[in-house]
């Protein structure tokens, strides 16, 4: 009953945006009196790329079929808490529209008492989740050309 | 056919497309009626025979009914809404 009481009042956020992402708001919005340890994993555009196939990127231009990702992003949310039951807020946010090198596009983080809870491990499966269900598509320009990205996840029933 | 039976028979739907798939179509969305109990699959078909530009992207495309994943055989609801979209890549 207790757990119960306290699962309610755990914050949990999601939402696509134009708007630049507010880490310090978001940061406040998930820390709690109990809170002792966030981990937070920000994506950025990266300008220039040496690994895999080296290239450079003058922006990305994101779309998303907003409903359903942020249906998406709260069933991320969601698989966070039934696998770690200490993380107490959850704040996943992604940017949409043109973005440029160095400009952060997607913020996930997750906030527990202690460091020690899984809060890491979280976070991460946060930004995997996102980059497997959640319906959002980015367009690559540069000094080549400009194509879509395309991911290779393919979700199963019930996903 | 009377129009009364058409009612019973046919499906009005609303098929979105994104990323590529809005690129080879020239389309964001567009309003379809099929026939009642059609299944993905064959909406595929009807799309790809449509916009021959889709043939290529069918294998590896995705599908959603009213904001969840969706397959082959699976019949698509009353007044649904489609979407049609390349594996995602956000981040």
């Amino acid at each position: 009953m207790m757990l119960k009481m306290q699962t309610i009042k755990f914050p949990t956020i999601f939402f696509i945006t134009e708007e630049e992402i507010n880490l310090n708001d978001l940061l406040a919005k998930i820390t709690l009196p109990t809170t002792g340890a966030a981990a937070i994993f920000t994506g950025m555009v990266r300008g220039v790329t040496s690994r895999d196939d080296p290239h450079e990127t003058a922006y990305l231009e994101y779309e998303a079929y907003v409903p359903m990702a942020e249906a998406k992003m709260r069933q991320v949310a969601e698989e966070i808490r039934s696998k770690w039951s200490s993380v107490e807020g959850i704040a996943i946010v992604q940017r949409v529209g043109k973005l440029y090198p160095q400009t952060p596009t997607v913020l996930i983080a997750c906030t527990a008492a202690h460091r020690d809870t899984g809060v890491f491990e979280a976070a991460r499966y946060g930004i995997d989740r996102l980059k497997e269900i959640v319906p959002i598509w980015k367009k690559e320009v540069g000094p080549d050309g400009e194509f879509w990205v395309e991911g290779e996840y393919i979700p199963k029933a019930g996903e | 056919m009377a129009a009364g039976q058409a009612m019973w028979s046919m499906n009005k739907i609303k098929v979105l497309f994104f990323a590529t798939l809005r690129d080879r179509t020239g389309m964001k969305s567009v309003e379809l009626e099929v026939p009642a109990g059609m299944t993905v699959q064959a909406l595929k078909d009807k799309l790809s025979s449509d916009y021959p530009n889709l043939k290529e992207s069918m294998k590896t495309i995705l599908v959603s009914v009213n904001k969840e994943y969706s397959f082959d055989e699976a019949a698509i609801p009353q007044n649904a809404e489609v979407a049609l979209f390349p594996p995602v890549s956000g981040g």
